[in-house]
């Protein structure tokens, strides 16, 4: 991975001005000359350093997915649809009134609300909207913090800005929710931690969150802005497949937008990424297609598996199998992502032998594009 | 030192020239003095002001410079003399009432305007030559070659001004108001001051019915025999004189600092046996009979003066004028390139004319004198860059206009203006100042860029302007922006003083020239009364002014204003001290590291924060440090701390 270590010019060229930024927040919140603000990350001035974190944890910048792989599962990257799998099935929280304010199961807030109660972390790095609906890296401190988290509005955001911000002699114990890109810079600063930042030992678990695409802050919100009373919306709902919708939920009323309108507002550099299930966590939770209320929940890591176990125990979290054509289906979609992505990449490049950001065995490459 | 009032007549004093000019004003019996401040004039005022409770005068710093002519205008109509001063750029702001007063004339009290030429530029904007206007509008003026001249030309200027019924000007450049020598004093009439503006029923009115400018040719008319009869004046003044040879081989003809320089370059060269110099202290309108007669006993003649070619050019006009025989001279200097129409004059510069006319070897200086010159100081001094003083306001302010800016992210940009934080074009202000003309200027482009949305401009725009500035030139420009709907942010830099030119008054604080108290008039409220959008904040809270300017940004349309308030360090300062002083954590220092990467040193660039190369960390220079306190919010490890200190 160290083959390319570069500072800010680097990452000016080859990601933000290329516009394959993915505001995961890598690159700001301990860095003055680097902030994000309204969806995009910003240079204040001109950082003359020739090696930067920033362009070493950017996720779109050189990244050894082999290496990654091997560091944090012991495994090399193979290219497999969903990762590494430990344990697959549904869950959903107990709780009603955390299913309530919940995308859909409220897994992830029963998880980490008993990580906190349980004393496993004492922090837990999350996304909270404005009463504009916009987000941005938050850190809660307790259940009821972890609550009022819940929910997803499909925004691209900066989650590791907020980890960032953690002082660097920190001793919290950290859990942290993650989309794939997000979770892909974490595995970056895992792997080779940085200097002067918290100590990456002080993550206890990785919540990855299932992901698509995400959509681009400002020009996203300047459509949301004149479409909608923005404080007044409950939620954001893009139901499964075949649905084609973006509903928004404002009071009781549901607001219905043809897909193909949103999509446009996509992150163009969601084009790029070949990770649906967020593949570089402790436990990667989505949704389960045509079942309302659950969660898809993939444990991929042994401190995963025993958070999970003692959330079963707490009566946090009730389980039940996942139908084995959902797991088909969810396969086939993370396939789909990988292969267009990859494709999407050679076509930029024009070169097979040229991914990007990507560091890929051959024999993988050739095998997502057979 | 001696205030410019000291009852001593015939005694010598030490005086700068704005303090002889003063001084003269005083021994002329003035009783009305006003002026706009602005180097190298401001000065005269000010020393004025520090004495005028006591002399029974009345000062004031007005407005701007066309205020203050017009009102000292009032003062000659009621029967005072009066005087004006400011800078030439204050001039150009006068103008518009001085090319009518020379028609309306003045009252029966003289009426002088002195103004400060400042070649080089050396704190301004520009390089003026202010004489040329005596000459485009038809006015006396006088040019102090020495400190008695400045003395004795200002006290004359005002029987003169009388005698002729005209507005007189007299002009001096940096090297003569700032320089110090010796004034031979005169003395200070006791006037008992009595100002009345004659009813036109009264037998004794000397007034027209109407001080107006109609028949203006007529008036001109007028003008021109004022003119005439100043001239005649002109021929037999002591303020010119002749020293050389009889039959010159070369004379030199020479105004105000060129005088001494010419002097010097004579004497230098060894050359007074050939080398005659006709010095002249009244210019306009030029004393013709004295002038033919120099030139008729040389064959070459060098002009020597400060920045434009006035004399040169209007002598040489002259000569066209005279007899063939009197019209054979060789002329030398700007015209020729002999000398520069441009920066200043310098005794070299003028050994170097005349070595070269005459063909002479002389070297002024040894050839590497600057590298050696520039070897002395080294060890001694620090280098430093042209930056705010440290705990400026401006500082912060710009910090958090640049930061605004990129955050926002649309390649917005500053119009600059006229004040300390002109210096916002280079790195002091982080090069957020992108233009650079008059007072009032970066408002006044702002207006314009403000209407371009129409034609796809989509770059937000700040203005920005010192409090002083505002009330001078902005407030007609917020207005058109505000009734014309310009879409731009008017940011207005409150440091409660005229910091630039030395912490003079001005009409939002709250004492007068004389130390009297004010009415402060808020600009807030004349903005509010205007219809912008107004917020207020403090710059040193860069968290909020940043927000703030953000969301004026944001706002997209109108003109917005946003004040930023916090005193000058310098006069906050000389009232009270900080309970702390600043302290830097040498362990959390990031120094050149990954998160900081000298962020205090290199970009915000406080003269207080000094790197050392040595340990790799940041100091703070304690006897420079004015413990604002903002480095401690810049510094992204929180190495910088405020420390408390017992009092």
């Amino acid at each position: 991975m160290l083959t390319k270590t570069r500072g800010v010019k680097e990452l000016l060229e080859e990601v933000i001005d290329a516009g394959l930024c993915a505001v995961c927040g890598a690159c700001v919140g301990d860095c003055p000359y680097l902030v994000f603000y309204k969806g995009k990350i910003r240079m204040l001035d001109f950082c003359t350093r020739s090696e930067g974190h920033c362009y070493e944890y950017c996720p779109r910048t050189f990244t050894d997915m082999g290496m990654l792989s091997n560091k944090i599962y012991g495994v090399p990257y193979t290219g497999s649809e969903i990762g590494t799998v430990k344990d697959i099935f549904m869950a959903r929280a107990k709780d009603a009134r955390v299913r309530s304010k919940a995308q859909y199961g409220g897994s992830v807030s029963a998880l980490l609300s008993l990580a906190l109660d349980e004393g496993i972390i004492s922090k837990a790095i999350l996304a909270k909207t404005t009463r504009d609906k916009l987000p941005a890296g938050y850190v809660a401190t307790s259940p009821k913090e972890v609550l009022e988290c819940a929910g997803s509005n499909y925004m691209a955001y900066p989650a590791l800005e907020a980890l960032n911000r953690i002082p660097r002699e920190s001793k919290d114990k950290l859990g942290i929710v993650l989309t794939p890109c997000q979770s892909l810079s974490l595995a970056k600063m895992r792997s080779l931690p940085p200097t002067q930042r918290v100590n990456m030992a002080n993550i206890q678990v990785v919540v990855g969150l299932f992901c698509t695409w995400a959509l681009a802050y400002d020009s996203f919100y300047e459509f949301l802005k004149d479409n909608l009373d923005l404080p007044r919306v409950k939620k954001f709902d893009i139901p499964p497949p075949p649905a084609n919708r973006f509903d928004v939920f404002i009071g009781k009323e549901k607001k219905s937008y043809s897909l193909d309108e949103v999509r446009q507002y996509r992150m163009p550099t969601c084009a790029y990424c070949l990770d649906m299930t967020a593949e570089f966590s402790d436990i990667s939770v989505g949704s389960v297609e045509g079942v309302e209320g659950w969660n898809t929940v993939i444990v991929r890591t042994q401190r995963g598996a025993d958070i999970i176990d003692a959330a079963k125990k707490k009566g946090r979290l009730e389980v039940d199998a996942l139908p084995a054509q959902n797991l088909t289906h969810l396969k086939e979609a993370s396939m789909l992502k990988k292969t267009r992505a990859l494709k999407e990449i050679i076509k930029r490049t024009g070169d097979k032998n040229n991914l990007l950001y990507l560091g890929m065995a051959q024999d993988v490459r050739d095998k997502l594009l057979a | 030192m001696a205030t410019i009032d000291i009852d001593a007549p015939g005694t010598s004093q030490l005086f700068i020239g704005n303090e002889a000019i003063a001084r003269g004003a005083l021994e002329a019996g003035v009783g009305f003095a006003s002026a706009y401040p602005g180097t190298p004039s401001s000065e005269i005022i000010g020393s004025l002001a520090e004495i005028a409770k006591q002399k029974n005068i009345y000062v004031e710093w007005s407005v701007n410079e066309k205020v203050a002519l017009e009102a000292a205008t009032a003062a000659s109509y009621a029967g005072i003399r009066a005087l004006a001063a400011m800078k030439m750029n204050g001039l150009n702001v006068a103008s518009d009432f001085l090319a009518t007063v020379i028609l309306s004339g003045i009252g029966k009290k003289g009426l002088v305007l002195m103004v400060g030429d400042d070649p080089a530029a050396h704190s301004s904007s520009n390089e003026e030559d202010s004489r040329a206007i005596a000459k485009w509008f038809d006015i006396p003026l006088l040019e102090p070659g020495d400190f008695q001249e400045a003395k004795d030309m200002m006290k004359w200027l005002y029987d003169l001004s009388e005698e002729i019924g005209s507005i007189c000007i007299l002009r001096s450049v940096t090297r003569v108001a700032h320089a110090r020598g010796n004034v031979k004093l005169g003395e200070i009439p006791k006037v008992d001051h009595k100002a009345r503006f004659e009813n036109i029923l009264d037998p004794k009115n000397t007034l027209p019915t109407s001080i107006m400018t109609i028949p203006s040719s007529l008036r001109h008319a007028f003008q021109h025999m004022k003119l005439d009869k100043a001239r005649e004046k002109f021929e037999s003044s002591s303020f010119n004189k002749y020293v050389g040879p009889e039959r010159p081989d070369l004379l030199i003809v020479t105004c105000g600092s060129g005088w001494l320089y010419s002097q010097d370059a004579v004497n230098a060269l060894k050359i007074e046996n050939g080398v005659g110099i006709l010095k002249l202290g009244t210019l306009w309108p030029l004393p013709e009979k004295l002038v033919k007669s120099c030139l008729s006993r040389t064959d070459k003649v060098l002009f020597i003066e400060e920045t434009d070619p006035f004399l040169e050019g209007a002598i040489m006009e002259y000569s066209a004028s005279m007899s063939p025989e009197s019209r054979r001279n060789i002329y030398y200097g700007k015209h020729t390139r002999h000398l520069n129409a441009f920066g200043e004059l310098t005794p070299d510069a003028v050994i170097k004319a005349i070595t070269t006319i005459l063909n002479i070897k002389y070297e002024t200086r040894e050839a590497d004198y600057a590298k050696k010159l520039e070897a002395v100081p080294q060890g001694y001094t620090m280098e430093r860059m042209l930056t705010f003083c440290a705990g400026c306001p401006h500082r912060a302010s710009y910090w958090a206009i640049k930061n605004a800016l990129r955050m926002d992210g649309r390649d917005g940009f500053v119009t600059g203006d006229i004040g300390c934080y002109s210096m916002a074009l280079g790195p002091a202000g982080f090069f957020q100042n992108r233009t650079h003309q008059c007072m009032g200027a970066g408002t006044g482009l702002a207006n314009g860029f403000g209407q371009l949305w129409r034609f796809g401009f989509d770059q937000p725009v700040i203005a920005v302007a010192g409090d002083s500035t505002f009330y001078h030139s902005i407030v007609p420009a917020l207005i058109n922006g505000v009734h014309n709907k310009a879409n731009f942010v008017l940011v207005i830099f409150d440091n409660s003083a005229t910091a630039m030119t030395g912490f003079q008054p001005h009409p939002g604080t709250e004492l007068t020239a004389m130390g009297e108290p004010a009415a402060p008039i808020s600009m807030e409220n004349i903005c509010k009364a205007i219809g912008a959008r107004v917020e207020v904040c403090d710059p040193f809270d860069l968290k909020k002014t940043t927000d703030t300017l953000l969301d004026l940004l944001e706002q997209k349309s109108g003109t917005r204003v946003a004040i930023m308030r916090r005193p000058c360090e310098l006069v906050r300062g000389k009232k009270e001290k900080h309970p702390y002083k600043m302290k830097i954590l040498q362990d959390k220092c990031l120094g050149e590291d990954c998160g900081c990467n000298r962020l205090c040193t290199r970009i915000f660039r406080c003269p207080a924060l000094v790197w050392d190369p040595g340990i790799g960390k940041t100091r703070i220079d304690e006897v420079i440090c004015n413990e604002c306190g903002v480095c401690a919010d810049i510094c992204p490890e929180e190495a910088i701390i405020k420390e408390a200190v017992l009092v």
